[in-house]
C-alpha cells in the first residue's frame, strides 16, 4: 500500500445520476447491509465511520440550536435595556448557549465524530479497539442530551446559572439544575468511555508498520486528547454529583453556614473545565497539523515537536485550573503559582503555530478550502491565544476577569481554534467520506465571510471588556452601547458566513462532482482506500506504512480539484 | 480608557501596555509571515517545494526565547497584583455588604449607604463579604475586582487623587439582577466626606428615615414601591395584606401584614415566604439595629406610598374580604383580584343562558348596588345589595378604586389617587 493507487477509482465509474436522489452517496460503507433496515443498519452500527457520522449530525444539529441562542443574546444586546426577550429568559438562554456549546457541540466534536471516522483508517484498523463500547458511548450522549433537553421543560424551568453552575447559586436557584448536571454527569461518561476506546485503540490497533514517529499528527492530537478525557472528566463527573447533593440532600458541603466551602466547588470544577479546554483545542491542532502539509505539499516543519507539544500541553494544561481564580478569595501565593504556570502552557501552543508558519516556508501552496480554514484557524487562534497572556498576568486579570474581555478571548480560541479546526476537517474530509466534491470557490468564500463576521463579532469584545463591561449582563451602561451594536452586526455576518457554508456542502453532498480515492494528494493510509471506505476498512491485509505521513513524494493531485 | 486616579492602577495599566504590545507583535508576525509565504510559495509562483523537515536550532529559539519573554511578561502581570493588594497601613477602612442585588458600604461609625463615599487622597480598605451568593466588587477606574464571598472575608483596596463618579459592578453572575446590581463610588473632598458621614441621617423624622434605611440596605432593587412586579413582593399597599405564605415545613398561612408579620419577614424572611416568590432574601438580624428596623416598618405600614388605599379600609368594614379575596383565591365570591378589564360570564338573577360582559367600572358598580342583575356563572345569587344607606357615594367610589387597583400587573397601580 505504499504507493497510493491512482488508476483505481471506483465511484468515477458509478452513473452520477443513480444518487443525487437519495442524497447519501452509493458504496463503501454507505451500502446497508443485507437483511436489515436502513434506519436499523444506522442505529444498531458498530462501524466507527456511521457512529462518527451520527456523532458528527448531532453535533451540527445542536450547534445550529447554540448559534440560534447566541443569535438572540447579540440580538437583545444590542441596546440597552429589554430588546426582545427578558431578564430571566436571558439568563436561561445563555445559560443554554453555554451548556449546549460546551457539553453536546466543543467537548465531543472533533474527537467524537472525525476521530471516530479518521482515526482507525489513518492508523490502518479495522475499526476501534472496542465497537459496541463505541456505540454505547454514542447512546449515552444522545441520553445525556435529551436529559438536558428536558431539563428546559420541566421543574422550575431552565436553568439559570451559567455553564459553570457555581455555588451557593446553583445550589439554591429554584430552577432545574438538578436535572442538567445529571445531564452533565451523562455526558461526561460518553466522553471518558470514547476516551478510553481511543487510548486502546491507538495503542493496540495500529498496523505492525506504523511505528509512534510515523503517526499521523491528528492522531498524535487525539491521543493526547483521549488521555485528558480519561483522567479529568470523573472530576467533573464527582463536582455535578455533589452538587445534586447539595441540592436534594442539602450536604452543606459548600454552604459556609454549615462549614462548607464555596471556593472548593470552584477548584474542583476547573480541575477539569480547564483542562477541558485542551480537549477542545488539542484535537483541532491535529487537523491543522494534518491540512497544511498536504496544501503546502511539504513535509511538516517539525514533526517530533508538534507531536510532543499535544502532550506537554495535555499535562501542562492539568496545572492551571486556578488561572480562573484569581480574583476568588484564593491565596496570593496560589495566585502567583497559577500565573506563573499559566504562562508555560502557552509555550506549547505558540511553538505550534511557528512550527505551521514555517511548514509553508518554500512549500508550494494550494489555496483550497480546507487550508483556507487551517489559516484562519491559526488567524484567530493567534487572536485568541495572545490575549491570553493577558488574563494569564494576575494584575491585568483582575481589571479584565469576568469581563467581556473573557468572552472574546475565549470565543475566539473556541469559535475561531476549534470550530475552524471543525470546518477545515469537515472539508478536508468530506470527499473520503462522501466520494464527492463541494464547491470550492463558495466554500472559500464562505471561510472569508466568516474571519471577517469573527473578528467583528468578538473583536469589539476585548474593547467592551478592557472598558470594564462585565460578562453576563442582561442590561448595560449607555457608554457601552456603540461595540455592542458592531458586536451584534458582527453576529449576523458570521451566520451569513455558517449558511452559505452550511448550504454549500449539503448540495456538495448531493449533487457535488464524483472523486477518486485521494484528490488533495495526501499521504496518510485513509487515502489510499476508495472513497467512500469500504465497511470493513483494509480487511483482513495489514497495510504497509512505507512513506511518512506527510512524504509526498510521487503523489499527485486529482484531476478533479486541478 | 479610563482616567488614571490610583497609582496601583497605573501600574497594571503599564503591565496592559507591556502584555498587549507583545501580543499585536507576536500576532502581526505570525499573520505577516502566513501571508507573505502563501504569496511567495503559491504553487503558481513556487511549483517545486523545498525537501525541509524541521530544524532544531529554529525550534529551539522559538520554545528558549518565548519561554524568556513570557517570564517577564508574568513579572509584570505579578508586581502590578502584589501593588494591588498591599494596602497601606492606616487606611480607612469600610465594610461591604453584598446581596442579591445591592451593595451595602458599611462606615467606622456603623453608618450605612448604598452609595461609596470616600474622601480623596486617603488610602481606602475596604472588608467586604455576601449576605447570600458569590457576588464580585468591581470598581473598572481603579482596575480593582474581588469576590465577595458568603462565610469569608475578602479585601480591596484603592486611593483616589482626584474627586469625581465611579460606576461600582457586580462582576460574578449572581440570578436574575446581576446586571442591575450597580452603584457609584463617590470620592469627595475631605471636608464634604465629614460632613456626609455626619448629616443625612435621621433627619426629617421617622417617615424619611425609614425610606432612606429601605434605599441603604438593598430593599428596593427587589421590592418595588409603585405596585410593579419584582423579585419580591411590592411594597405599595402593604399595611393589612392578606398574604399566602409558605412555611419551611412546605404547610400553608394565611397572613395578614401587620407590624409583627413585617418585622419578623425582615430579621428571618425564610420562615415565612410569600407564596409565589422565590427564598432567596438574606435575613437582617444581624445587621440592623432595633430602631431601625422599627423605622422601616412604621414607613412600610404608615408611611407615605405604602399606606392602604382608602377603600381597602372600606372593603374591610363592610365585609367583602369575607366572600371576596383580593389574591385570587376563591371563598365564596369571586376574588377582587383580576377581576377589572376582565371578561366575566354571567346569568341574569343567576339563572338563565350565561352571557359574556367586560368588568369594567359601570358593572362594579352595578354590582355593588344590585349583586343579584347579573351573577357570575358558577357562584350563588347569595350576596346582599349595598344601597346609598349602607355605602355612600364617596365609599362606594373608594370600593371601586380599591377593585380596580388590583387587576393584576401594573395598569391598576396608578388608579387609586381617585378619579
Amino acid at each position: 500500500m505504499a504507493e497510493i493507487p491512482m488508476a483505481e477509482t471506483p465511484m468515477a465509474e458509478t452513473p452520477m445520476a443513480e444518487t443525487p436522489m437519495t442524497g447519501t452517496p452509493d458504496g463503501g460503507f454507505w451500502t446497508t447491509p443485507p437483511g436489515r433496515s436502513t434506519l436499523g443498519s444506522w442505529l444498531l452500527t458498530t462501524d466507527h465511520k456511521r457512529i462518527g457520522l451520527l456523532y458528527l449530525w448531532c453535533i451540527l444539529a445542536f450547534f445550529a440550536v447554540g448559534v440560534l441562542l447566541g443569535l438572540l443574546i447579540r440580538l437583545e444586546l444590542i441596546a440597552p435595556g429589554r430588546t426582545i426577550m427578558a431578564q430571566q429568559t436571558y439568563n436561561a438562554v445563555f445559560t443554554l448557549h453555554g451548556v449546549i456549546m460546551i457539553f453536546m457541540v466543543v467537548i465531543p466534536s472533533i474527537p467524537a465524530a472525525f476521530g471516530n471516522i479518521v482515526m482507525p483508517l489513518q492508523i490502518g484498523a479495522e475499526d476501534v479497539a472496542f465497537p459496541r463500547l463505541n456505540l454505547f458511548s454514542w447512546y449515552l450522549y444522545i441520553l445525556g442530551a435529551a436529559i438536558a433537553v428536558v431539563s428546559l421543560f420541566t421543574g422550575g424551568g431552565a436553568p439559570d446559572t451559567g455553564w459553570t453552575f457555581y455555588v451557593p447559586f446553583s445550589a439554591t436557584t429554584s430552577t432545574n439544575v438538578n436535572v442538567a448536571v445529571l445531564a452533565v454527569f451523562i455526558l461526561g461518561f460518553s466522553s471518558i468511555l470514547t476516551g478510553l476506546n481511543f487510548i486502546v485503540t491507538i495503542h493496540r490497533l495500529r498496523a505492525p508498520s506504523m511505528g509512534w514517529t510515523r503517526m499521523p499528527l491528528f492522531t498524535w492530537g487525539l491521543y493526547a486528547t483521549a488521555w485528558i478525557q480519561v483522567l479529568a472528566t470523573p472530576v467533573l463527573g464527582i463536582t455535578v454529583l455533589l452538587i445534586f447533593a447539595e441540592r436534594v440532600l442539602g450536604l452543606g458541603l459548600f454552604d459556609p453556614a454549615r462549614g462548607g466551602d464555596p471556593i472548593l466547588y470552584q477548584h474542583l470544577f476547573w480541575i477539569y473545565s480547564h483542562p477541558a479546554v485542551y480537549i477542545m483545542i488539542v484535537p483541532a491542532m491535529g487537523v491543522i497539523s494534518d491540512v497544511i502539509p498536504v496544501f503546502a505539499r511539504k513535509n511538516i516543519f517539525g514533526y517530533k515537536t508538534i507531536a510532543i507539544s499535544s502532550l506537554a500541553i495535555a499535562f501542562a494544561g492539568s496545572l492551571v485550573w486556578a488561572h480562573h481564580m484569581f480574583v476568588s478569595g484564593m491565596s496570593d501565593v496560589a495566585v502567583m503559582v497559577f500565573s506563573l504556570l499559566t504562562f508555560i502552557v502557552a509555550i506549547p501552543s505558540a511553538v505550534k503555530v511557528f512550527n505551521w508558519v514555517s511548514t509553508l516556508y518554500k512549500g508550494s501552496i494550494y489555496l483550497d478550502p480546507p487550508l483556507i480554514y487551517s489559516l484562519g484557524f491559526i488567524f484567530l487562534f493567534s487572536m485568541g491565544g495572545v490575549t491570553g497572556l493577558v488574563l494569564g498576568g494576575a494584575g491585568t486579570d483582575v481589571h479584565v476577569h469576568d469581563t467581556y474581555f473573557v468572552v472574546g478571548h475565549f470565543h475566539y480560541v473556541i469559535f475561531g481554534g476549534t470550530g475552524f479546526g471543525l470546518f477545515a476537517a469537515m472539508h478536508f474530509w468530506f470527499p473520503k467520506v462522501y466520494g464527492r466534491l463541494y464547491n470550492l470557490k463558495i466554500a472559500n468564500v464562505a471561510a472569508v465571510i466568516l474571519v471577517i463576521g469573527l473578528n467583528m463579532l468578538y473583536f469589539p469584545m476585548y474593547l467592551l471588556g478592557l472598558e470594564g463591561m462585565p460578562r453576563r449582563y442582561y442590561d448595560y451602561l449607555p457608554q457601552y452601547t456603540d461595540l455592542h451594536v458592531v458586536s451584534t452586526v458582527g453576529s449576523w455576518i458570521t451566520a451569513a458566513g455558517l449558511a452559505l457554508m452550511a448550504w454549500n456542502l449539503w448540495r456538495g453532498l448531493r449533487h457535488g462532482a464524483p472523486c477518486g480515492p485521494n484528490p488533495w494528494g495526501a499521504a496518510t493510509l485513509e487515502w489510499t482506500l476508495p472513497s467512500p471506505p469500504p465497511t470493513e476498512n483494509f480487511g483482513p491485509v495489514e497495510p504497509e506504512v512505507t512513506r511518512g505521513p506527510y512524504d509526498f513524494k510521487g503523489i499527485e493531485r486529482e484531476e478533479v480539484v486541478a | 480608557m479610563y482616567p488614571q486616579v490610583f497609582e496601583a492602577a497605573k501600574q497594571v495599566d503599564q503591565a496592559f501596555l507591556v502584555i498587549l504590545g507583545f501580543c499585536v507583535f507576536i500576532l502581526l508576525l505570525v499573520s505577516a509571515l502566513m501571508g507573505v509565504f502563501v504569496w511567495r510559495y503559491h504553487h503558481t509562483r513556487h511549483p517545486h517545494p523545498a525537501d525541509i523537515d524541521g530544524n532544531v536550532w529554529a525550534e529551539l529559539a522559538w520554545t528558549i526565547i518565548p519561554t524568556c519573554i513570557v517570564m517577564g511578561l508574568f513579572w509584570f502581570g505579578w508586581t502590578s497584583y502584589t501593588a494591588l493588594r498591599n494596602a497601606p497601613e492606616g487606611a480607612l477602612q469600610i465594610g461591604v455588604e453584598a446581596r442579591m442585588w445591592s451593595w451595602s458600604f458599611i462606615y467606622p461609625d456603623g453608618k450605612r449607604s448604598a452609595e461609596l463615599v470616600v474622601p480623596v487622597d486617603r488610602p481606602v480598605k475596604l472588608h467586604m463579604t455576601s449576605k447570600d451568593v458569590i457576588h464580585s466588587f468591581y470598581v473598572p477606574a481603579m482596575r480593582i475586582k474581588m469576590d465577595t464571598v458568603p462565610g469569608m472575608q475578602t479585601y480591596v483596596w484603592f486611593e483616589s487623587d482626584s474627586t469625581g463618579v465611579f460606576d461600582i459592578l457586580c462582576a460574578e453572575y449572581c440570578g436574575l439582577k446581576h446586571a442591575n446590581m450597580i452603584s457609584v463610588l463617590r470620592v469627595v473632598s475631605a471636608e464634604e466626606y465629614a460632613q456626609w458621614l455626619s448629616g443625612g441621617a435621621a433627619k426629617g423624622g421617622d417617615d424619611a428615615k425609614g425610606g432612606q434605611l429601605l434605599e441603604d440596605n438593598g430593599c428596593l432593587s427587589c421590592h418595588s414601591l409603585d405596585g410593579s412586579e419584582g423579585v419580591g413582593p411590592t411594597f405599595k399597599g402593604l399595611a393589612g395584606r392578606e398574604v399566602a405564605v409558605l412555611l419551611p415545613d412546605g404547610s400553608k398561612k394565611r397572613e395578614i401584614a401587620d407590624e409583627t408579620y413585617v418585622t419578623h419577614s425582615i430579621l428571618a424572611p425564610s420562615d415565612e415566604v410569600v407564596e409565589g416568590f422565590d427564598d432567596v432574601m438574606p435575613g437582617y438580624a444581624d445587621s440592623l439595629s432595633k430602631e431601625d428596623v422599627a423605622a422601616m416598618v412604621h414607613y412600610l405600614l404608615k408611611g407615605g406610598v405604602a399606606a392602604p388605599p382608602p377603600g381597602r379600609a372600606v372593603a374591610e368594614e363592610q365585609g367583602c374580604l369575607s366572600c371576596h379575596s383580593t389574591d385570587g383565591s376563591v371563598i365564596a365570591g369571586p376574588s377582587f383580584k383580576g377581576v377589572f378589564g376582565a371578561e366575566r360570564l354571567v346569568r341574569a338573577n343567576g339563572e338563565g343562558e350565561p352571557r359574556t360582559v367586560v368588568a369594567d367600572e359601570a358593572y362594579l358598580r352595578e354590582s355593588i348596588r344590585d349583586p343579584g342583575k347579573e351573577v357570575v356563572d358558577g357562584f350563588e345569587n347569595m350576596m346582599p345589595a349595598y344601597d346609598v344607606e349602607s355605602l355612600d357615594d364617596g365609599a362606594l367610589n373608594d370600593l371601586v378604586d380599591y377593585v380596580e387597583s388590583l387587576a393584576g400587573g401594573g395598569q391598576g397601580g396608578g388608579k387609586e389617587g381617585g378619579q
